[in-house]
């Protein structure tokens, strides 16, 4: 009965963030598997047909949701316990799947060890990414790529006192996309962006090796890491590209052949020393790594066509390079425990970063050679930050804690270029910037009775030259969060502000509110059913000043507020019932709405085009709601059948990008479970 | 190679060859007193990333089995049951009474480095709130819940940005909160100047946790934008989900770039002002209105100081 109690709670918790209609979460089989002999076997597997049925926008569906129609391997899990703890070749062998064959979002993670041998994870994903990159760029930086993530890790004698570790990860991102390249004309400002295609081909790997060793109470550990990043994308001309492809009805930009290589290849190395240790009353953690990051990069582009006033044009550019990224960082953590009730806490990180390389330029503009400019650029970055956080219980009940930090900051950048063979050409400027900040944090806990518990913090920070005008300059945050939890009955609110006011003069002042709320309740009275509600509110605003050129002959220096609202409230609700010992039933909702400022109509009757431009962008009301409902049915102990439904709606209520996204769709899935 | 393997055999011989340690607590009675009681905890009780403990055999009573955690059992057993008489029940310990018996074993894990000063143990969120020794939901990290559902618990507003329509794949179940963030604290971002949240994690030890999946987004570039790198992506994008394209934190790009672009007061890196944009861009022809339509690589680039390329 004990165990049929926690295998129910457990189940209540999927509810809470139960949004995604498969896999099914109800279990299958006994869960304490069965003996094979020397190993214990426990294992599930869900294979199923999910389907799709879109209405509206396809593009922002697939960027959105994206489930398609086709059978998969929904989930499944298989344990393989040694019952002793001495298996020949392993002891444990875990092995998670979710979505593997067709889903957009894929998962495996497997691990197996034999105790004090060896110890090896495993995890690979899959994101079947679709980005119809509508706010950007008009849709013209579409991108339908997948990306995989694969990590090994590897750890010798994970137990003793002497460890060795080696890993490896992996990281590809391909499939086609579409970009912009700014097309014929010798005058930059009125090039036409015209799009090209795209294969993305991106990689990334990296080695690890390292080790761990334990003296005397002392911790020493080394890793030593490689990774090599390579990217040669190749690109191809787009027939049909052209201005007036692309809605320019006045410009005549077409593109008629187009060419483009731009490989970089990257190789890093760094490592990474920690030594710490843990006392009764004191601890100490100190940690240094460097990495160090090259890129070598070349780019031959070469276009031809006709520019905007329908001349025939053709242009080729060299690019060429590298650019090197050393980063040294320190860390020194001392921990005090003078008492029972009270440990004080001191951090100094130290980290800089120093970002260089000479890129050459070369243009040929309809067989004219503009000539070559070696550009030289450097961006350095050196922080250095202390904090000291102290922690104290006065009673079982109340605790305090309070810190201060603070943090220094230097920008420094490096603007040089030079033309080749031009003597006394070369010119190089540099600028330092710094910040200072100082801020303070403080919280009360309290746990008046049992399962009752009370959390609030405050932060205030002042900053006295951050890098831009949105950065956070005199901000506070409130934080407070209460919850009260028994077993049967979760309950908990919360509330969170951020206000940063970042106002040195005039027009420029910029100031950011978000207020955030939440309220949650989790319910299991009965065994037979449950109940989870939410709702959320994230409020936020801003008002930055701006200043930009617009008129309707010719451009003139403007200046105003760029004002941005969003109410969105959120909301949360599952059901759980066992129908009957054979039949469970979920029924869910989840809504995020958006009302923005409450206006009506995006430009809120701003009848001057400038005006009515950032009005319109003032706000973006939108709904995206998504009911679901779910039955699992016991056929035997160990085989399931499932069916499911979900329906995802989205509407947002001004034209804002030209064009309409909505969309609605119906997916659902059945799916039978089995456990072997 | 052989010096290698010779280490190898060597390690594995001095890791094999630990002395057994002899009991010197008093109180123990062993865990095979304690099951004879708690048999449905014992019975799957091998499963556990604990039982190493007691596969081995070599560890001192103090740190094995049962008692290794919650104490010697010896005047529960004379008790004949009851929480109270467990030196430590964890049901009835305070916060850092039950972070401190857990750090007893794990306080050597690198990823526990910053867990006296996180904002977890610093809100009497300890090891027993968020894992479950003998009711886990996820068998390898012991987890009361799975990840997401456990973090939600109390970051309901997370969950809402994480169920918008342009989010990172959370609740699909291809991204996990510890993909970012370190739940058990971690050293001082060394971007933002260090503020707040604290718990993301860096990658590869110095760097924006964003670049570990967003390669291409690492560089090193010659023309590097200075916020991504001083800043770091939450400029411009919110990381968890928005109900803007590409998480961005505007429903449109050219607000999000005219607000650090208005030439204003000492800001940037040469303290005059971000630059504004050029005399050229029209804002009321919709070519301007669309940044990176021209301006592609915004988030930094090899050739051209104005990320055209």
């Amino acid at each position: 009965m004990k165990t049929r109690f926690w295998i129910f709670f457990a189940a209540i918790g999927t509810l809470s963030a139960q949004q995604v209609v498969a896999p099914t979460p109800e279990n299958i089989g006994s869960p304490r598997g069965d003996n094979h002999g020397d190993y214990n076997y426990t294992n599930t597997f869900e294979f199923g047909y999910r389907w799709s049925l879109v209405g509206g926008d396809e593009g922002q569906y697939r960027s959105t949701v994206n489930f398609h129609n086709g059978p998969r391997l929904l989930g499944s899990s298989l344990s393989i316990d040694s019952k002793d703890g001495h298996g020949h070749y392993f002891d444990q062998i875990l092995l998670n799947t979710m979505g593997l064959g067709n889903d957009p979002y894929q998962f495996a993670n497997l691990r197996v060890q034999k105790n004090q041998l060896y110890r090896y994870d495993m995890t690979w994903r899959l994101n079947d990414y679709y980005n119809p990159g509508l706010t950007v760029a008009g849709g013209l930086h579409f991108m339908d790529t997948v990306r995989r993530w694969q990590d090994h890790e590897v750890t010798l004698f994970p137990q003793s006192k002497y460890r060795l570790r080696a890993g490896y990860s992996r990281n590809v991102q391909d499939g086609p996309a579409l970009t912009t390249l700014l097309e014929p004309d010798n005058n930059v400002a009125l090039s036409t962006a015209l799009p090209v295609f795209v294969n993305l081909r991106r990689e990334w790997d990296e080695y690890r090796i390292g080790g761990d060793v334990d003296v005397s109470g002392f911790k020493f550990t080394v890793l030593r890491r490689w990774d090599f990043y390579k990217e040669d994308s190749p690109y191809r001309f787009l027939p049909g590209s052209s201005a007036a492809a692309i809605g320019l009805q006045d410009d005549l930009t077409s593109l008629q052949s187009f060419v483009k290589a731009a490989p970089v290849h990257g190789s890093d190395g760094g490592w990474l020393g920690n030594l710490m240790t843990n006392r009764k009353r004191w601890s100490v953690n100190a940690r240094m790594s460097y990495l160090m990051g090259r890129n070598n990069f070349t780019m031959n582009e070469i276009s031809s066509g006709f520019g905007r006033l329908g001349a025939a044009a053709n242009r080729q550019i060299l690019v060429q390079g590298d650019a090197e990224r050393p980063v040294v960082t320190g860390d020194l953590n001392l921990s005090a425990q003078p008492s029972s009730r009270l440990t004080v806490v001191n951090n100094t990180s130290y980290n800089s970063q120093r970002i260089s390389g000479p890129s050459s330029y070369t243009e040929i503009l309809n067989g004219g050679d503009s000539g070559t400019t070696i550009n030289f650029r450097y961006l350095g970055v050196r922080l250095v930050t202390n904090s000291t956080d102290a922690n104290y219980r006065v009673k079982d009940w109340i605790g305090f804690y309070a810190g201060y930090h603070y943090t220094y900051r230097l920008v420094r950048t490096i603007e040089g270029f030079q033309l080749a063979g031009v003597p006394n050409s070369s010119d190089t400027a540099l600028y330092e910037n710094t910040n200072s900040l100082h801020s303070g944090t403080a919280g009360i806990r309290i746990r008046p009775m049992k399962n009752l518990t009370a959390n609030i913090e405050a932060e205030i920070g002042r900053a006295n030259n951050p890098l831009t005008p949105v950065s956070d300059r005199n901000y506070h945050a409130i934080n407070g969060l209460i919850g009260y939890r028994v077993r049967k009955l979760q309950l908990s609110t919360s509330y969170k502000q951020l206000y940063n006011v970042n106002a040195p003069a005039g027009f420029s002042s910029y100031s950011s509110h978000s207020r955030n709320y939440s309220a949650n309740a989790s319910l299991a009275l009965k065994n037979w059913w449950s109940l989870d509600a939410s709702y959320m509110k994230l409020h936020l605003d801003t008002a930055g000043g701006i200043a930009f050129f617009a008129g309707g002959v010719r451009p003139t220096l403007q200046s105003g507020v760029s004002i941005y609202v969003s109410n969105i409230h959120a909301g949360n609700l599952g059901a759980r019932f066992a129908i009957t010992k054979r039949v469970d039933l979920y029924t869910g909702y989840t809504i995020t709405k958006d009302t923005g400022d409450g206006r009506s109509t995006a430009a809120a009757g701003a009848t001057d085009p400038t005006a009515a431009l950032f009005a319109g962008v003032q706000t973006f009301p939108l709904t995206y709601q998504s009911p679901l409902a779910r039955v699992s049915i016991r056929i035997y102990p160990k085989l399931r059948w499932n069916v499911g439904w979900q329906y995802y709606d989205y509407h947002q209520q001004f034209n804002i990008f030209g064009y309409y996204q909505n969309f609605h769709a119906q997916t659902g899935y059945t799916s039978v479970s089995w456990a072997f | 190679m052989r010096i290698l393997l010779l280490l190898l055999v060597s390690l594995a011989a001095a890791a094999q060859n630990q002395a057994v340690p002899s009991a010197t607590g008093t109180g123990f009675v062993g865990s095979n007193v304690c099951k004879t009681c708690h048999a449905d905890v014992w019975m799957n009780f091998y499963k556990n990333p604990h039982f190493k403990s007691i596969a081995s055999g070599k560890e001192p009573p103090d740190k094995t089995g049962c008692e290794g955690c919650h104490g010697p059992a010896q005047k529960h057993v004379a008790a004949g049951g009851g929480k109270q008489t467990i030196p430590r029940a964890f049901s009835l310990m305070q916060p850092k009474q039950a972070l401190e018996t857990c750090l007893g074993c794990h306080a050597r894990d690198l990823s526990k480095a910053n867990i006296q000063r996180s904002e977890h143990t610093q809100n009497d969120i300890a090891c027993n709130t968020c894992h479950s020794i003998h009711h886990s939901a996820t068998p390898k990290y012991l987890l009361a819940k799975k990840q997401s559902e456990l973090c939600y618990t109390c970051h309901a507003t997370v969950f809402a940005q994480f169920s918008m329509p342009s989010k990172h794949r959370v609740n699909e179940g291809v991204v996990q909160c510890t993909d970012c963030h370190n739940p058990h604290g971690s050293f001082e971002a060394t971007w933002r100047m260090a503020q707040h949240p604290r718990m993301v994690e860096r990658a590869l030890n110095a760097e924006s946790p964003c670049v570990k999946c967003h390669t291409d987004k690492r560089g090193p570039f010659v023309f590097e934008h200075p916020p991504v790198r001083v800043e770091g992506c939450e400029i411009c994008h919110f990381p968890h989900g928005s109900t803007n394209a590409k998480l961005l934190r505007r429903p449109v790009v050219f607000t999000i770039c005219l607000e650090c672009h208005n030439g204003a007061d000492s800001f940037g890196t040469r303290n005059n002002g971000v630059p504004i944009q050029s005399s050229r861009h029209n804002m009321l022809d919709p070519k301007f209105q669309k940044c990176t339509t021209c301006h592609v690589a915004i988030h930094g680039s090899y050739s051209d100081a104005f990320f055209l390329r």
